[in-house]
């Protein structure tokens, strides 16, 4: 088997010591920037692409990916003995989480979490490690016009099936393209949307603008609503992680449906959240009757399912990262942008030009998340420790350590002022219903999807027909078409058969 | 301030935003050019998407199919005062980062912000507020080489 030889020279990269060592170096800070509120798997890579700038690719891509697992991991902590979802997809958590850490039961949350993230993790790892090298070697056969409609769909995707406000989500992501645009156009040399400033000849930087919206607009939410971290006490007994086995083997189905729910809805952009919402969902909807009115009162099957969703959805995630150069979450995002930043095309040739980079990754995916497992299951009342930490402390060194990331990815003072800039935009964008993780998005993928849509047309010598070209590109763009509208086609379908109101 | 004022007046700034950016667009050409489509022809056609889109949002916010709660206050009685506790300590050691640089700026900004907004203890201001910047200092300059912004005079306050 050519996946499995190649899955072998992977973890044979994945498991040498300097590796390892970055691996669980990527963890640890990940469990912590997952457990702060404020701070987030987006905001730590972020903030860490200046290090890698000094390592090997391969060794680069695995802190980054580390730190990624980690904050997964540790996004629960918080939900569950705070009652404070660190992450979107955490809110399903603290349904369950939360009750169970304030009867006694601290301990066996954290670790049905751990477990479910674990599961999760697996699943996740397994789509990745066997589907990737095949929609890798289909997309190689994607031009231009291909990926244009994959692009196309990523968006539809967060248009139709994400956030509030389907017509915010669209201003949200033209704003995110016209900032990738300012600068120098890349096809023509041509200087644009300057107006003869030389700050905003060098463009804007997505770590930048990532460490902006969602570190500093999550810390003006955090202060603004006055948080207030009163947390439940937290001891790890053996006998917590054994009895949490047991409940696994009991909970199979719900943490099984979990996982597979995660991956099959975290290839989409934006789909952890709904994963994690819908997992519970399920394991509601199919639990014996005499155990729903348990759910909500602290029913482990209740974090199973949710955690086991997140983590399956945030691994798959990287699928369409790796194979189509397409994140799948802000995370991936950022190390997409990583990807760049150390001269690397993301995309389908990555797996011909660069395996070992590739199976180093998928590799090192296997041995991070194992790691992961081991470090919060050993040290997570440690990690919660982090949390009694007061705020007015933590702040100002959060912004301090932001400051540093931002000016280090280009040495640039400005880059601090738009840094400030940014966090008031996200602060003010989250609290108006505009999503941000799609602008983020096109602010990466900015240059690529411009230069698609533009060779696309000098192909077709400007006729928009390239588009709906059978075999591949017709479907995308047609899926991407029903995608974006389907809020509207919904609310047509219920009006038509009059089986309930309207959307609005 | 309403949430529904709010919504309107970004709305407004964005689409004015949309704008300056159409007509930069315009500028530089949108139309055919030797090299296929012109340097602006992206930019317009997003930027048609803002000014559309900001358009049908203030539609939304006056006839009130908004998402949002338009008539809910959009930051709450109080809520102010504790960003601007965190914002204005930020700029100002933004603006101090210009003159000493990032370290020195960030030794006054930590201890002042732990001692006076967060009421702690001279000691811990004291220690938190010096070893996290030297800390960093020897982890990202020394370590890293990633050179930290050091201001008119931070090289010359800074020599070791």
């Amino acid at each position: 088997m050519d996946i499995l030889s190649n899955l072998m020279m992977g973890l044979h990269i994945a498991v040498q010591p300097f590796n390892v060592f970055v691996a669980f170096v990527g963890v640890v800070l990940g469990v912590i920037v997952g457990v702060l509120p404020g701070l987030g798997g987006a905001n730590g890579c972020a903030i860490l692409i200046p290090v890698t700038f000094v390592m090997p690719p391969v060794a680069a891509v695995i802190l980054l990916s580390s730190l990624y697992w980690g904050a997964l991991y540790g996004g629960c902590i918080c939900s569950i003995l705070f009652n404070i979802p660190g992450e979107p997809w955490a809110v399903a958590t603290t349904f369950d989480g939360y009750p169970m850490a304030q009867k006694g039961g601290a301990g066996r949350a954290l670790s049905a979490a751990f477990f479910a993230h674990g599961v999760g993790a697996l699943f996740g790892t397994i789509l990745l490690t066997f589907f990737a090298p095949i929609i890798a070697a289909f997309a190689l056969m994607f031009g231009p016009p291909e990926t244009f409609g994959v692009m196309l769909l990523t968006f539809s995707a967060f248009v139709g099936l994400v956030g509030k406000s389907p017509l915010k989500t669209v201003v949200a992501t033209a704003i995110g393209f016209i900032l990738a645009a300012v600068g120098i156009d890349t096809i023509s040399g041509e200087l644009r949307l300057t107006f003869g400033l030389v700050p905003l000849m060098g463009g804007f930087n997505f770590i930048v603008a990532v460490i902006g919206l969602f570190g500093l607009g999550e810390i003006f939410l955090t202060v603004e609503e006055g948080l207030k971290l009163e947390g439940v006490k937290v001891k790890m007994k053996w006998s917590d992680i054994t009895s949490v086995l047991w409940d696994m083997l009991k909970y199979k189905k719900e943490v099984l449906m979990g996982a597979i729910v995660g991956c099959w809805m975290g290839f989409k952009p934006g789909g952890a959240t709904p994963a994690s919402f819908m997992a519970y969902g399920f394991a509601k909807a199919g639990a014996k009757a005499d155990e729903v009115g348990e759910y909500g009162k602290g029913h482990v099957a209740g974090i199973f399912a949710p955690e086991a969703a997140a983590h399956g959805a945030g691994t798959s995630a990287l699928l369409p990262m790796l194979t189509l150069g397409i994140p799948g979450s802000p995370t991936a995002a950022v190390i997409l942008g990583g990807l760049m930043i150390w001269g690397l095309q993301p995309g389908p040739m990555l797996f011909k030009d660069k395996p070992d980079f590739v199976w180093g990754l998928i590799g090192s995916t296997w041995v991070a998340n194992l790691i992961g497992l081991f470090v919060v299951l050993a040290f997570a009342p440690l990690f919660a420790a982090v949390l009694r930490i007061s705020f007015s402390i933590l702040m100002p060194l959060l912004i301090f350590i932001c400051a540093i990331g931002a000016y280090a990815v280009n040495n640039r003072m400005i880059d601090i002022w738009y840094m400030i800039l940014f966090g008031i935009i996200g602060w003010a964008f989250k609290k108006l219903d505009y999503n941000m993780a799609p602008m983020l998005l096109a602010l990466v993928l900015g240059d690529m999807a411009e230069a698609t849509l533009r060779q696309s047309l000098i192909m077709s010598q400007g006729s928009l027909w390239i588009f709906v070209q059978p075999p591949i590109a017709l479907p995308l763009v047609l899926a991407a078409g029903v995608i974006a509208f389907w809020p509207a086609i919904s609310a047509l379908k219920a009006r038509l058969t009059g089986g309930g109101e309207p959307a609005h | 301030m309403l949430t529904k004022k709010a919504d309107i007046i970004t709305a407004l700034i964005l689409m004015l935003f949309g704008l300056i950016v159409a007509y930069d667009a315009i500028d530089k050409g949108i139309g055919w050019g030797a090299e296929g489509p012109r340097a602006g022809f992206f930019p317009f056609v997003m930027a048609l998407l803002v000014i559309g889109g900001t358009a049908m949002v203030i539609g939304q916010a006056i006839k009130g199919t908004s998402s949002l709660k338009g008539a809910k206050r959009f930051v709450e009685a109080g809520g102010m005062k504790p960003i601007m506790i965190v914002i204005i300590p930020a700029v100002l050691m933004i603006l101090l980062t210009e003159v000493i640089g990032l370290y020195l700026a960030a030794i006054i900004y930590l201890v002042g912000y732990i001692k006076w907004a967060g009421n702690h203890s001279w000691r811990t201001s004291l220690l938190i507020g010096i070893l996290v910047p030297l800390v960093s200092y020897v982890v990202f300059d020394k370590f890293f080489l990633i050179p930290m912004p050091m201001g008119l005079y931070g090289a010359q306050i800074l020599r070791f």
